[in-house]
């Protein structure tokens, strides 16, 4: 059986692709895209640890992380919209004046 | 298994990697949907039966689905191709992305499990839907819940947010919203687009208010 160490470590890479990922892209579907990176590398990392704890905890907490995700996908999509409506852009840089 | 485990860890760097930098919005997305199959198979091989599945239909199916079609319909899959705000940005976040990942793989590498792993890994019985919805209905009650009313809160926002408003004053210039939208906002601003005075636009709009 592979030990939950490389588990987690697997995990630690996954999260850290998805930081560099949020902060070196540019578009906001892209710095979303990064973001369920890293929420899958939390994920893996839980069901690792309820292997070795042997409790299902671990996995239904990843089942209401996945359905967050899926909320919080369908919210930011919805505000991306209505963004890219607005300005014709989705940059995240053109979008920092916070101005409506 | 631990063939599994390799061939499906590097698959789903590889994705990441992908993700992360791929020029267009689409094939990012793709290998998104690689990882997370990836990672669905990684779960498998955790005794995750139940959320490796829930993993392949609702994450690499409705949520990757929802993310193609905002892209295609944003056109935003070219790359954005403006000066970056933060010098060396690239450089910071390569540099600091590595010390991450080492500081985790450092880290994971020190624990140990509690117990014979073998032991474990019986006790979960496959991560079947029985166990798991035995847990989410007993001791995560409150928070099933609160997840239901979250789910139906983000489904009304998302009607409310891309609802096309009637007008929103707010001193942001709206070039490109004129042509399309209701016939109301069609009659109101279609005239004043073709340069017609604006004192026609408000007669029309007090006759059919």
């Amino acid at each position: 059986m592979v030990p939950t160490s490389s588990y987690v470590a697997l995990s630690g890479i996954l999260f850290a692709l998805g930081m560099i990922g949020v902060l070196t892209r540019r578009t906001a579907i892209m710095v979303f895209l990064s973001v369920e990176l890293m929420l899958n590398a939390a994920n893996l990392a839980l069901v690792a640890f309820a292997r070795s704890w042997g409790d299902p905890t671990g996995q239904t907490a990843v089942f209401i992380v996945m359905t967050l995700a899926a909320a919080e996908v369908a919210i930011g999509l919805a505000i991306i919209v209505a963004i890219f409506r607005k300005r014709e852009t989705t940059n995240v840089d053109d979008l920092a004046a916070l101005k409506g | 298994m631990i063939l599994a485990f390799i061939l499906l860890g590097a698959l789903t760097i590889i994705g990441g990697i992908i993700t992360i930098a791929a020029k267009n919005a689409v094939h990012a997305a793709l290998g998104l949907v690689g990882t997370l199959l990836c990672v669905a198979g990684l779960f498998a091989t955790l005794n995750a039966s139940f959320l490796a599945a829930t993993q392949v239909i609702v994450y690499a199916g409705a949520v990757m689905v929802l993310f193609l079609f905002v892209i295609m319909l944003l056109n935003a899959n070219q790359p954005v191709t403006s000066r970056d705000p933060v010098p060396f940005v690239r450089e910071l976040a390569g540099i600091g992305g590595t010390v991450l990942a080492g500081a985790f793989v450092v880290l994971a590498f020190t624990y140990k499990d509690p117990r014979p792993l073998a032991d474990s890994a019986a006790a979960l019985e496959g991560g079947s839907a029985l166990k798991m919805g035995e847990t989410l209905l007993t001791r995560f009650l409150l928070p099933f819940e609160a997840v239901s009313i979250l789910l139906l809160v983000a489904i009304v926002g998302a009607v409310a947010l891309v609802q096309r408003p009637a007008a929103q004053p707010d001193g942001v210039p709206d070039e490109l919203e004129a042509p399309v939208g209701t016939a109301q906002e069609q009659r109101s601003f279609g005239p004043r687009a073709a340069g017609q005075p604006a004192l026609q636009t408000g007669r029309e709009g007090e006759v059919s208010a």
